[in-house]
């Protein structure tokens, strides 16, 4: 009886036909991903040393793929992932529990699950599926719920459950994304102020003990950090080489295809993590400047949505959608420049790699589907 | 963004099932909760936050890429050679001026892989020309991501011309340079390795380095290939003989410090260093250090007769070993007598020695031998870079029972560097010079220290002679040379550095020629020596080493330009002899210490009068600990 309701329900809703939906959808910010998967494009395209072959062909084939996906999803009644997002969010805990127990070991951690031809990192997946969790679970809840503790344990579970798997992988970088997330989706669900700063005083206290269960890698990326040339050829090499590269881009860059440091391999990892040095490298500040701006624009549109958007449940997934971008922008950047330690996070739709292309577009479906149905009478909020 | 004074609560209508919260109780709630007012506001939050992080990004990424940007060397692009350079690194000869090391000029055969069409195919074409190159390997140097790769850093002018006909666009050469070693294994040691980068990574490649690269004129060493050649023979053919484990064999100029030849073995060769095992690099002359043994003694006779507690003709009591605690110090092959100097050094009396130690006292000793460089921690100088420190008790650990075993070469471990060079001193006159592997301006005489006094090494230089001629060393004579010198075996402590082995041991013969004018001296030595059913049931020093060192001298001496003296022969070991039993002077010397000289029956005291303060404490079992040594397990219960 349900799903036939359900059905009703989503059709009915002010006659809005697929044309109009269509029509609804914001076609400059599609524009706007476009240009940040060209700017991954031509960095892959330098990155393989001008073969397209090797990365830049494969990203653009992945890209075209998900935003043929990124534009169905847009077209999905957003009260369905409300529904469904328990689902979602099951799933990519399974799957962070598959890979627990029997992952692939990629550099020295389990962190990959091979679906078919796919190799999945479910905690990319989990991201998304907890922002669309918590803002399902946030939906309707009133101001004044949101000052008793007792309804904030089940999210607060639903948080600190994949923020231990991922964090026992061992993945640390992607365990402290996921608890912000998490964080930024309480805070703008309305949890008070002073439970944020009572639990970032434990955390702060916590940190040595944290400190202490860390693995050696982890710790030398801490030390590294605080002082990258006490080992230049060992754990500092990655953040000196990095440093190295961004130094000799300069304002206008090397030019294309002109990067010593990426051509020559000082720079490791250079089309995945390290992608932003690259582009800083032969495009120099400049390039990097407007690189950074696209960005933003992806960021500021989240938040416009979620400005936009007359129902609680958009107004979340909207925020934190955007919060997911943009941590994932923030923490790259400021790795690839020395401003934080580095830990295996990707520049969405400019790094080759899958997974981070495959959930942040899945979160985009999401943002378009918010944005199209913004208007949509959905509920209220009920304590 | 603050706190709203009361959390606005919703109607209790709106829902059946709210809990009470105690602020609505308290007062009417407010018809709007405005839950979307305080979503804005954090929203707004939100924004102000991310755009400072953006902008703490933005001028981070400024601040590296404009303002402060990051420089290296590494960073640097290296400027493509544009003209043939010259060869940047100088020859290395030996004393004669025969080149012991060289680089060659070649080519170096690289890739662009981007404009590389078919790697496979360039691979296949390749593989003929360069056949000892992996293939699969290749192809992936061939292939993107790489954008520039060697695929050989030397080749030949007929390679390179093979290649080139093959016309393959991406293929491009560059002048490269290749260090040689044409003496092969001879002297590799002492001269070391390069990288790939022609870089000295040990030996004197790496000591001299810097000087290589500036210096554009050879590097002339102290050595004599033909020389290192003979050493390096004859230590293969012993070690083989006596299936040992590696050896050491030099000569050394005694009146200058230069090390005419350094062999050590197993060793590698200079063309294919990757051919040996990465041990074989260890360089035993300088970089091991090992218990001297017996060798010691000529040291300890030394000081006894500078610091004037010991006359030639004084003696000690041998007659029973000295038991000292735990330990028990006793000889191999023992006389079990008194024992006169000379007989001390001939039958290598480890009792003896370390009554004579005793005699001149812990701070004495401890002084003496850092005369010889043999100080805790301290490295021989020497132009090479693995010259190794050496281990010795400290000032605060050092107590009687150390100088009575350090006395007899035990419970000290020093390179076979410091061996030979405190033999050289001892028969040069008495100057202690640092040995160098550079050669001397001819005729030019190095600045020494004086640490004996000439007489003190006139007699150590008949001592050195009577162990030849009477003592454990006489297979080390070779007529007309005037061979003198001391063996030493000592048993090498166990790995898990608890005791002593009880069949591994070092076999050492350390030596010095024409004992009447000193010019050279010799130091051979085997590790790990195994017995031989023809040369007896133990693979001493007198067995092992002292013969090959003869064998040495022989074949050395006329490269040396030596000739065996015959004519003189009656009168230079005239000169050279002394009794084993000297006589007493007419006019006794003033030494309070030293006993009469007595016959071989007279029934020995209980306690050594030399000694008196070491008491026999307890008869013990099987004597264990750091001072049990090859001749004391062997000697006759």
């Amino acid at each position: 009886m349900s799903a036939l309701l359900e059905r009703r329900l989503l059709t009915r809703d002010r006659g809005v036909g697929v044309f109009q939906k269509l029509w609804q959808i914001p076609w400059l910010f599609v524009l706007l991903l476009c240009a940040v998967a060209g700017v991954g494009y031509v960095a892959l395209y330098s990155a393989g040393g001008g073969n397209p072959d090797l990365y830049a062909n494969r990203h653009g084939l992945r890209f075209g793929f998900c935003l043929v996906m990124v534009l169905c999803l847009a077209l999905v009644d957003v009260r369905l992932f409300a529904r469904l997002a328990w689902l979602g969010y099951a799933a990519a805990l399974g799957l962070l529990v598959l890979v627990a127990l029997h992952g692939q070991v990629g550099g020295g951690a389990q962190r990959w699950i091979a679906i078919g031809p796919l190799q999945l990192q479910p905690s990319e997946l989990m991201k998304i599926m907890l922002v669309l969790m918590l803002a399902a679970y946030f939906h309707r809840a009133s101001w004044e719920r949101m000052g008793n503790p007792f309804f904030l344990l089940p999210p607060l579970l639903l948080v600190l459950v994949p923020v231990g798997l991922i964090f026992k992988q061992p993945n640390l970088g992607t365990s402290l994304i996921v608890l912000a997330l998490g964080g930024v989706m309480f805070w703008a669900a309305g949890v008070r102020w002073w439970k944020f700063a009572g639990v970032l005083g434990l955390m702060a206290a916590a940190a040595p003990i944290l400190y202490a269960n860390l693995r050696d890698y982890q710790r030398a990326r801490i030390t590294t950090f605080l002082d990258p040339e006490s080992d230049p050829l060992g754990a500092g090499y990655n953040i000196i080489q990095s440093k190295i590269a961004l130094g000799s881009g300069g304002i206008w860059g090397k030019g294309f295809l002109q990067g010593t440091q990426g051509h020559l391999n000082f720079l490791p990892e250079k089309e995945t993590d390290f992608i932003f040095t690259m582009i800083a490298e032969e495009f120099g500040l400049v390039g990097a400047l407007v690189t950074l701006a696209l960005l933003l624009g992806v960021v500021a549109f989240c938040l416009l949505v979620a400005l936009r958007c007359k129902h609680q449940f958009g107004r979340l997934l909207a925020l934190g959608l955007g919060a997911n971008w943009f941590l994932y922008v923030f923490v790259n950047v400021a790795m690839v420049t020395g401003g934080i330690p580095v830990g295996g996070v990707p520049l969405p739709l400019i790094s080759h790699g899958g997974s981070a292309m495959m959930t942040t577009m899945l979160g985009f479906g999401l943002l378009l589907s918010v944005w199209v149905h913004r208007d949509l009478e959905f509920g209220v909020a009920r304590d | 963004m603050n706190l709203p004074p009361a959390p606005p609560p919703l109607p209790p209508e709106a829902s059946p099932v709210r809990p009470a919260p105690r602020a609505a109780l308290r007062r009417p709630a407010p018809r709007q909760p405005d839950h979307h007012r305080q979503m804005r506001a954090r929203l707004g939050f939100a924004t102000f936050g991310f755009a400072m992080l953006f902008g703490a990004v933005a001028v981070t990424l400024a601040d590296r890429t404009v303002i402060n940007p990051a420089s290296s060397a590494i960073a640097q692009p290296r400027p493509l050679p544009r003209a043939e350079p010259p060869v940047t690194r100088a020859e290395i000869v030996d004393r004669n001026n025969e080149v012991l090391a060289v680089t060659v000029r070649g080519r170096a055969l690289y890739a662009r892989p981007a404009h590389i069409q078919d790697p496979e195919a360039v691979a296949a074409l390749l593989h003929p020309i360069l056949p000892h190159l992996d293939r699969e390997r290749l192809v992936a140097r061939l292939s993107p991501p790489y954008v520039f790769a060697y695929i050989d850093r030397f080749i030949t002018p007929r390679q390179e011309e093979a290649i080139n006909a093959l016309g393959i666009v991406g293929l491009n050469f560059e002048t490269a340079e290749r260090r040689t070693y044409p003496r092969g294994r001879d002297a590799a040691h002492v001269l070391g390795l390069v990288d790939v980068d022609n870089q000295g990574l040990f030996g004197a490649e790496r000591w001299f380095d810097e000087r290589l690269r500036v210096d554009r004129n050879a590097l002339r060493l102290s050595l004599d290939i033909r020389v290192q050649r003979e050493l390096r023979e004859t230590l293969a053919h012993t070690i083989e003989r006596f299936s040992g484990i590696g050896g050491v064999a030099m000569v050394m100029d005694v009146n200058t410090g230069e090390m005419l030849g350094m062999a050590s073995l197993p060793d590698f060769s200079g063309a294919d260093p990757a051919g040996s095992p990465p041990g074989n690099r260890f360089h035993r002359a300088v970089e091991g250090v090992y218990e001297p043994g017996s060798t010691m003694k000529l040291l300890t006779a030394a000081m006894a007769l500078e610091l004037g507690t010991v006359q030639m003709h004084s003696g000690f009591d041998a007659s029973r070993p000295i038991r000292f605690g735990r330990h028990s110090i006793s000889d191999f092959r023992g006389k079990n007598r008194w024992l006169a100097l000379p007989e001390i050094i001939a039958y290598s009396s480890n009792i003896a020695s370390a009554h004579m130690a005793m005699t001149v006292g812990t701070a004495r000793h401890r002084e003496f031998l850092s005369r010889f460089g043999i100080a805790r921690h301290q490295r021989l100088s020497i132009e090479l870079p693995e010259s190794a420190a050496i281990l010795l008790p400290g000032e605060r650990d050092w107590r009687d029972i150390h100088t009575m075993t350090i006395g007899f070469g035990h419970g000290v471990s020093i390179t076979p560097l410091h061996v030979i060079n405190a033999a050289a001193t001892l028969a040069n006159g008495g100057l202690f010079r640092t040995p160098t592997i550079l050669a001397q301006p001819d005729g030019a005489q190095r600045e020494g220290t004086r640490v004996i006094s000439e007489r003190t090494s006139h007699q150590m230089r008949r001592l050195m002679r009577i162990a030849v001629t009477e003592g454990s060393a006489r297979g080390a004579n070779a007529p007309g040379y005037f061979v003198g010198g001391k063996t030493g075996t000592a048993l090498k402590p166990n790995a898990n550095g608890r005791g002593y082995s009880t069949d591994r041991r070092v076999s050492a013969f350390v030596g010095v020629f024409p004992m009447h004018a000193p010019r050279y001296a010799v130091y051979l030595m085997v590790d790990e020596p195994r017995p031989r059913a023809d040369t007896g049931p133990f693979a001493t020093a007198g067995v092992v080493a002292a013969p090959a060192a003869g064998r040495v001298i022989q074949r050395v001496a006329p490269i040396l330009g030596l000739v065996p003296e015959t004519e003189r022969l009656a009168e230079i070991e005239q000169s050279l002899h002394v009794p084993l039993q000297p006589a007493r002077p007419r006019a006794p010397a003033t030494a309070p210490m030293a006993a009469p000289r007595q016959p071989a029956a007279r029934p020995a005291p209980a306690i050594a009068p030399t000694l008196p303060e070491v008491a026999p404490i307890r008869r013990t079992g099987l004597p264990q600990g750091a001072i049990q040594t090859a001749e004391g397990r062997h000697a006759a219960p």
